[in-house]
């Protein structure tokens, strides 16, 4: 009865005055399941990110035991993993130089199972929107990013804007379930060979470290298509990717640490609503000894506390 | 004893000392909500600008400007605003002007009026989001309202940054405003699509030429002299197909376009060895010099494509079936005659005004829980 009566005072409390300390005060001494719409506004915790995912954890919890039960089971393929790394090790020279004008394909996507190294992540997922989307074999043989983007945004009081659909290449690793990068140093180019609708889609270089700072930098660059059937190939310097955190633009910009790429991905955000189709036939990259330019953007002096605040 | 006391203040009823003071007998004269914006029966650029002239010339103070801007920048799209730099502007001067300028250094550190520097901020961001670019008499304003430490100055500082950058990158160019009429969206669609030949020519015809034709409307339709060879050389026996409806996206129009696809040639393989020298052959030809100056046989054009040869490409007024077979008798008649004696299948999906878009927002959660509920 009494916890009855402090809910309509809340309620009286949340319709007249907002006072954001009162009331978070009464949300922690009261248990009733509506305390949640009394914290309107996203909160944000600017010291340190916990988690690589940002609160979107999907993974199942599983007990311990399960946990050893199944680090068995790897343990053979594990194994088998790190014979080949040291016998790569042994035997193989590093490449020094790559051949100026030739594309070495990263992925090419022209059977199926190429295709897993990749996930699909859309708005819908999470329930913050309604896009969907896939990447599958098109009719052509080659992967096919479609889906259908909406720009609707969920009525829960919560999400401001809605619309993204995107891929993203799986972490690359090595034996063991260790984290590996991408070493694309010998390259300045990324080429991709397309078919796209028309639309401009987002080309997404991640280069996550080790420190929480880093988890969320992503160097991006628009990747436009022309439309139609003709299959068109972009050529991309790496020069031009313009470093992002959590998609907001950087004041500081740095061209990316071509040896450690941890994922590359596209997405379609272009807050146009209807389907899309990006055909890709492959993902490569190239040594372009014509292009010299270091980074494409350049930084002016500013006043002191201004920029990067 | 101090339980007691708060159980009292709790158990006391809450309209005694909430409502009181709002509640009336007569249920008309209970408060309701003005909305300048709703009331407007033109919904255009003048009649926004003037809600807002009214709104400053109200009251002295500008009591509620930041909800009022907040109430504003929500009905942009109702009146067709979204784009104008104008109004925008007219937003930003519904601001007092010096107040906000921080005046000692932990004014400028903390944020001096969170509220309106945010309003601002949103402000901005919404003209980003519309692709509108800010001009240097909005820094002015923005500088006598803020000050240079204002955070509403560094994201208009950094909207000048990227914007000019980002603006003329693609390499398609459009126009600023595309046409309204569709024809000349399907030429400009068209013209995006066969770019890859600049040989290309793209004809504007109207099926009521071909007397046959049920559907009176228009095709724009595009094939170049390559094609043109392509289609005569493509087998009499092997039926073209006409495939589609594709979708081309011209910033948020589309257009659907069809293909004219026929069969790929085969390849030739050379199986010579270069470096064999017992039996040379005389060279076919150095051209303007000896022999023949004929191009080889076979040349790989880029309307070759792996899933078929692309012969020509077109948008039609109303994408039916009927206005493609018009389509069709239009090319023989201006260039393919080889086309009366092909066979042609159209292998087309429902056509496109038959589609329907679903309009109302699914419920996410409610309904999830009831299926579940019913497992």
């Amino acid at each position: 009865m009494a916890l009855c009566k402090l809910n309509t005072f809340i309620n009286v409390i949340r319709h007249n005055t907002p006072n954001p300390i009162l009331c978070k005060s009464l949300t922690k001494t009261n248990s009733v399941g509506y305390c949640k719409p009394l914290l309107v506004g996203s909160q944000r915790w600017l010291f340190h990110e916990s988690s690589r995912k940002g609160g979107y954890e999907t993974e199942h919890k599983i007990s311990n035991f399960q946990h050893l039960k199944n680090g068995f089971k790897e343990l053979k393929d594990e194994l088998k993993l790190f014979k080949e790394e040291v016998k790569e090790l042994i035997i193989t020279d590093p490449l020094l130089v790559a051949r100026p004008g030739e594309t070495d394909m990263i992925w090419c996507f022209n059977e199926p199972s190429k295709l897993e190294s990749f996930t699909t992540t859309c708005d819908s997922d999470h329930n913050e929107g309604f896009s969907k989307c896939s990447f599958d074999m098109s009719s052509a043989g080659r992967g096919l990013f479609h889906g259908y983007l909406d720009t609707r945004v969920p009525k829960d009081g919560r999400i401001k804007k809605a619309g993204y659909c995107a891929m993203r290449s799986k972490r690359v690793r090595k034996s063991f379930k260790r984290a590996g990068t991408y070493d694309w140093h010998l390259y300045n180019t990324l080429v991709l060979k397309i078919r796209g609708d028309g639309r401009s889609y987002l080309l997404n270089i991640s280069c996550e470290g080790f420190y929480d700072i880093t988890w969320n930098d992503i160097y991006h660059y628009v990747l436009y298509t022309r439309g139609g059937p003709y299959w068109q190939i972009a050529k991309i310097p790496f020069s031009k990717f313009v470093l992002g955190s959590k998609g907001r633009l950087q004041d500081k910009q740095t061209r990316f640490r071509f040896d450690r790429v941890t994922h590359f991905g596209i997405s379609c955000g272009d807050k146009i609503v209807g389907n899309f189709d990006l055909e890709i036939e492959y993902i490569g990259l190239e040594f372009d000894p014509t292009h010299n330019e270091e980074f494409a953007y350049e930084m002016y002096k500013t006043d002191k506390y201004i920029v990067g605040v | 004893m101090a339980n007691k006391i708060l159980g009292h203040f709790l158990r006391s009823r809450p309209s005694m000392m909430m409502f009181k003071r709002w509640e009336s007998s007569e249920p008309e004269k209970r408060v309701t909500i003005h909305d300048p914006f709703y009331s407007q029966p033109q919904k255009n650029k003048e009649t926004y600008l003037e809600v807002v002239k009214m709104f400053e010339g109200r009251d002295n103070r500008r009591r509620g400007h930041v909800e009022f801007i907040y109430a504003a920048l929500a009905r942009m799209k109702e009146f067709g605003v979204q784009k104008d730099l104008e109004v925008y502007k007219a937003l930003v001067e519904v601001l007092p002007k010096g107040k906000f300028i921080p005046k000692n250094i932990f004014q400028a550190e903390f944020m001096h009026y969170p509220k309106q520097q945010q309003c601002a901020v949103d402000l901005l961001e919404q003209m980003e989001d519309n692709k509108v670019m800010p001009d240097t008499e909005m820094e002015q304003m923005l500088l006598n309202i803020f000050g240079a430490r204002g955070i509403p100055l560094r994201k208009f500082w950094r909207m000048m940054y990227w914007m000019p950058k980002f603006r003329n990158l693609s390499p398609w160019y459009l126009p600023e405003q595309l046409p309204n009429d569709t024809t000349e969206l399907a030429k400009l669609a068209i013209q995006r699509i066969t770019s890859v030949d600049p040989d290309t020519k793209i004809e504007i015809w109207q099926t009521e030429e071909i007397e046959a034709s049920l559907d009176k409307t228009w095709v724009v339709s595009a094939q170049s002299e390559a094609q043109k060879i392509l289609l005569a050389e493509q087998p009499t026996d092997d039926p073209l197909v006409v495939k589609g409806p594709f979708n081309i996206y011209l910033r948020e129009q589309v257009v659907n376009y069809f293909l004219l696809i026929g069969k790929i040639r085969p390849e030739i393989k050379d199986n010579t060895d270069p470096d064999d020298v017992s039996n040379i052959e005389k060279p076919r030809g150095i051209p303007g010099l000896i022999g023949t100056t004929t191009l080889p046989a076979v040349r790989q054009t880029v309307h070759e494509q792996d899933d078929g040869t692309i012969v020509s490409v077109c948008a039609t007024g109303t994408s039916s079936r009927d206005s493609l077979l018009s389509w069709i008798r239009l090319l023989e008649k201006y260039g393919n005659p080889q086309l009366s004696s092909i066979p042609v299948i159209f292998t087309l999906t429902a056509p496109p005004s038959e589609m329907a878009i679903q309009e109302t927002q699914p419920a996410i959660k409610d309904s999830q829980e009831k299926e579940e509920s019913r497992i």
